[in-house]
């Protein structure tokens, strides 16, 4: 495994240009340039904001930044998947002619949705800041390792989506279509707690992501380190996936190429 | 020194016979009918055996689908051999098909550091070839604009430029012994015979039997991936050339 990392490393100048050039080529001749991951989440929290927060009875200043802290690891996580889906697929050209380490692919666009996250994630620190104060700053910094986990979750999730979406080429349709049932299963636009007052807990209570949202929420909108068994089944969900991914990247990676 | 080892080598593809396979297909097979869409073994290669070390000089031939390219996709480490063991030491570079890879909305000098990076260069090393593989290309001010205006022979010559400005140890080339209009042809052979001398091994496939007489000292003949005849080039080249007029007689 150690010399497999290496081996990364080694090509870090590849694809280091790859995510270079992906940011450069989507803002490509754009009016807002990278502004335009910013203004998708703003747009959603606006009009989220304009219809749920009367039903929900919450106050906008408290409202606004839940909701986009969210919308910020939501996005994270639906795109790290999504892309990860492609990732061999379009680097099909480069698969047939270098032997390099497979897993440089899902870190090329787990790395493109860690710019937009970390982007994301200072339009709510500044949006929470303005609106209400930020409770308690040392705390912010444990979004260091909470970022560094939804990476690791982000690669691990690529390797696999995008092992799984070149042989079944459904997957991502797939995929995309269980995003848009749980999103609404998985207390982005509302509190988690609203689950638990309607005997809707379990919904909660083994959903990771979930738990990823209260491990960047509740530093920034409360001010306290996350909760103990947020962090535990986070830990958790990213060591099985690491695990998985570890073991498609050792059978598979010798096949990958047929079915591509 | 740089050295390769193939041992016993089998490769077999297992691919479907019209299409992938969906989920659904997966899922099912077998529940309520046979597939439609079987699974067909493709035996690429067959028991092949090679020592390459340094200073040699390989050539493989064959007809079409002999599992030439495939050979050397193999000894690249792009394709895993199904049975049989592969051993390389030093650095392998490729020049297999130059064109692929292309990132179209990035421009000339764009390509020319993601291809290096491609082939294991720095940031520093490709400060230094950059402006030598821009004026090898020729292509001057088009260096600056998107690749997708490009013409098909002017991707081959900034292809041509990026991939010979590598110092390889081990260097496998497929078919990549001229690129680009007449007057670019001959300063892009000087080019790659200057690359290949400076390879430790060099293993190429071509069907340009008299380059491979001036190029290798060994080689092997490959049909329908087996070995069916390997030593000294001429003598190989002479086995193949036989058989094929002795087919066609035929």
């Amino acid at each position: 495994m150690a010399a497999y990392l290496a081996s990364v490393w080694g090509c870090r100048y590849f694809w280091l240009s790859l995510v270079r050039m992906d940011l450069r080529n989507r803002y490509r001749g754009s009016m807002l340039g990278i502004g335009w991951s910013l203004a998708h989440p703003l747009a959603a929290t606006l009009v989220i904001c304009a219809v749920y927060y009367r039903l929900l009875q919450a106050d906008v200043t408290e409202f606004v930044p839940f909701l986009l802290a969210g919308l910020a690891c939501w996005n994270y996580l639906v795109g790290v998947t999504l892309s990860g889906c492609q990732c061999f697929l379009q680097a099909e050209p480069y698969i047939r002619q270098h032997a390099l380490p497979l897993a440089i692919y899902p870190l090329r666009t787990m790395l493109g949705s860690t710019v937009h996250l970390c982007l994301a994630l200072l339009v709510v620190l500044a949006l929470t800041a303005v609106l209400r104060g930020l409770p308690n700053p040392a705390v912010l910094l444990i979004l260091v390792p909470t970022i560094a986990l939804l990476m690791l979750f982000g690669w691990s999730v690529g390797v696999l989506a995008g092992f799984v979406n070149t042989v079944f080429r459904d997957t991502h349709h797939l995929l995309e279509v269980s995003f848009q049932i749980l999103f609404y299963l998985s207390a982005v636009i509302y509190p988690k707690e609203l689950l638990y007052q309607n005997d809707l807990g379990w919904l909660a209570a083994g959903n990771p992501l979930v738990a990823f949202q209260s491990l960047i929420r509740d530093p920034v909108l409360h001010g306290s380190l996350p909760n103990g068994s947020d962090i535990v089944l986070a830990f958790a969900v990213v060591g099985v996936m690491t695990a998985a991914a570890i073991a498609v990247v050792r059978y598979g990676s010798k096949h990958l190429i047929h079915y591509l | 020194m740089a050295a390769v080892f193939l041992e016993n080598v089998h490769l077999t593809f297992r691919v479907r016979q019209q299409y992938q396979i969906t989920l659904k297909e997966y899922l099912l097979r077998g529940m309520f009918r046979a597939s439609r869409n079987p699974i067909r073994e493709i035996h690429a290669l067959r028991d092949v055996g090679l020592r390459l070390r340094a200073g040699d000089r390989f050539g493989i031939i064959g007809g079409n689908g002999a599992g030439k390219s495939t050979l050397l996709k193999l000894l690249a480490g792009i394709y895993a051999p199904t049975r049989g063991t592969r051993r390389v030491v030093g650095r392998i570079s490729s020049l297999f098909e130059l064109s692929l890879g292309f990132e179209m909305e990035a421009s000339g000098r764009q390509n020319i550091l993601y291809r290096g990076y491609l082939q294991g260069e720095t940031p520093r090393s490709m400060r230094k070839k950059l402006d030598e593989i821009a004026e090898f290309s020729e292509l001057g001010e088009f260096l600056d604009t998107p690749v997708r205006y490009y013409s098909a022979g002017m991707l081959v010559r900034l292809a041509f430029s990026i991939a010979t400005a590598i110092e390889p140890e081990i260097l496998l080339v497929d078919e990549v012994l001229s690129a680009g209009d007449l007057s670019f042809q001959e300063k892009a052979r000087k080019r790659m015979r200057e690359m290949m001398s400076k390879a430790q091994i060099l293993v190429v496939v071509s069907h340009d039997l008299d380059s491979l007489r001036r190029i290798c000292d060994r080689g092997i003949w490959l049909d329908h991936g087996q070995v069916r005849a390997e030593g000294p080039i001429d003598q190989v080249i002479t086995a193949y050339t036989s058989h094929v007029e002795h087919r066609r007689a035929a």
